[in-house]
């Protein structure tokens, strides 16, 4: 069963996700009331993740119930939807290492969302918060050697046949290579890893110079 | 779908006790001293800029009565003074003209100019507005004194050895555009060289044009005051030692006058070296220089 709804508004296609918290807003975002239940409307223009399922990613790579070890959760947008998709019985494991934005994340999303966890901690040191293992990890972080830090995360925490989400911003990795030439270094960075990349999905028009990796284990 | 990791009321536990924890490290690094100094020179430059609008403003308007009088003071603050403390022109008198700061060269040329001026007739509600500009443009420019000396005090408490190389608000610029001393500390001297310039820099990445000498750091005097072809010289040194100046500051934490002996002493040579501008070079054309990265010849997708 798929967490997340669609619904056409004037030729687009709007994602939403089942609220976790009725009539809580995270990022001032639309609820729309539909059969009886509360839905957030998910901006692909602010969440990655959004951006890429509405560029073909599929909708069940987060399902409910799973457990998702989130690094670089910033204020909390994505991952609070996040949150709504793997439901009550699943858990988000959020790492931010900048004070400003996880003060957000953690008065707006983590104290109220039973299912979060924050961390303001170094993905480069998983040990910091390696609290369960996880069925999914989603790497959003802008460092130079992103791949490398989301694979010793999954190293230590994602379960044996586990998801990789990563996030690549070929303008942190390298500012003068071609987009496509990053995106094909880091997809070969992964498999090299023993990951199985399953899809690269660039996120233009949402976000220039982004892609996201999805890979198993 | 996942092993359980514990029970819920244990997964709780570890909840509550993570956001306790993730809170008592924010509250930390949200007290840390050079962020409210990031603040400050952030705020001393928006309060420029206002202050720069309004007394503008203030001028403006009041040329309409009075459009000599600032061709003869040419400073706003000084103007804002004058319309809030003066308003007509007709209660323009010498004594309260020197009694603010006025030299007697000037006060001689205002009251002619006010014997036979130009402009119109105000009237009371329209000099109150005026007025009321005037003053906040004054406030303003009393906040960005008190700002100023503000950031100087606390450069000296918070990093005095960058404060001592590369001045207060310098440095204080250069810790805004890293986020603070802890980042600066570990930046490369030539990173911290261009700071500020890097649309020049990666435009230069690109294209092969020559790469900027000096970002934030042209503000330094010894940088814009030297002639144009020591500049990229000082400006390298400057950085470099801001560079060990930020080491000091951050991991250390005492003065060491060394650093800017050193960098006088380096600017000395420097000057003496370069005294002359050099010969011409020749520069490959336009088209033979290269990047690190070729040109895009095809146009680019998006």
């Amino acid at each position: 069963m798929s967490a997340i709804r669609r619904e056409e508004r004037g030729g687009r296609t709007v994602l939403l996700t089942k609220s976790l918290l009725r009539g809580d807003r995270v990022y001032n975002e639309e609820l729309v009331e539909i059969e009886g239940e509360e839905y957030r409307t998910w901006d692909p223009f602010r969440s990655k993740l959004a951006a890429a399922i509405l560029r073909g990613l599929p909708d069940d790579v987060v399902r409910p119930g799973d457990r998702v070890l989130y690094l670089g959760t910033s204020t909390g947008t994505t991952p609070s939807h996040v949150s709504d998709i793997v439901g009550g019985s699943g858990l988000v494991v959020g790492v931010e290492l900048s004070a400003r934005v996880a003060r957000e994340f953690v008065e707006n999303v983590a104290r109220k969302r039973k299912n979060v966890i924050p961390f303001v901690a170094d993905a480069r040191d998983p040990t910091k918060y390696s609290i369960t293992k996880v069925d999914v990890v989603y790497c959003d972080i802008a460092q130079q050697d992103q791949t490398e830090i989301a694979l010793e995360n999954c190293r230590q925490l994602l379960r044996d046949g586990g998801t990789l989400l990563l996030v690549v911003k070929a303008r942190s990795i390298d500012v003068l290579k071609e987009p496509e030439d990053v995106f094909r270094e880091e997809k070969r960075k992964l498999e090299v890893a023993g990951f199985r990349v399953a899809k690269v999905v660039d996120l233009a028009p949402f976000d220039k110079d982004h892609a996201m990796i999805l890979a198993a284990s | 779908m996942s092993e359980p990791a514990g029970n819920d009321a244990s997964m709780e536990k570890i909840r509550q006790e993570s956001i306790a924890a993730a809170e008592e490290a924010i509250r930390k690094a949200s007290s840390r001293p050079d962020l409210h100094l990031v603040q400050a020179i952030q705020a001393l430059d928006d309060t420029d800029k206002f202050l720069n609008v309004t007394a503008t403003r203030a001028v403006e308007w009041y040329g309409l009565h009075f459009p000599e009088l600032f061709p003869i003071v040419q400073d706003n603050t000084a103007m804002c003074r004058l319309i809030s403390d003066l308003g007509r022109r007709d209660s323009y008198e010498a004594e309260g003209l020197q009694g603010r700061g006025m030299t007697d060269k000037k006060v001689e040329a205002v009251l002619i100019a006010k014997a036979r001026s130009k402009g119109g007739e105000i009237s009371d509600p329209d000099l109150s507005r005026v007025k009321a500009l005037a003053s906040l443009g004054l406030e303003l420019s009393g906040q960005r004194d008190r700002l100023n000396e503000y950031v100087e005090s606390m450069m000296k408490k918070v990093a005095p050895n960058v404060s001592q190389i590369a001045g207060a608000t310098i440095g204080a610029r250069l810790m805004a555009k890293v986020g603070g001393l802890d980042r600066l500390a570990v930046l490369p001297a030539s990173t911290i060289q261009i700071l500020g310039a890097e649309k020049a820099l990666f435009r230069a990445l690109r294209t092969g044009s020559r790469p900027p000498k000096h970002g934030i750091l042209f503000q330094h005097q010894e940088v814009h005051m030297a002639p144009k072809w020591q500049r990229g010289k000082i400006a390298r040194t400057l950085a470099n030692k801001i560079a060990i100046a930020a080491r000091i500051d951050y991991y250390r934490g005492s003065e060491e006058p060394s650093v800017k002996a050193g960098l006088m002493k380096r600017i000395e040579g420097i000057k003496e070296k370069y005294k002359e501008p050099p010969k011409r070079q020749e520069r490959p054309e336009r088209s033979q220089r290269r990047g690190r990265f070729q040109r895009r010849d095809k146009p680019r997708r998006r």
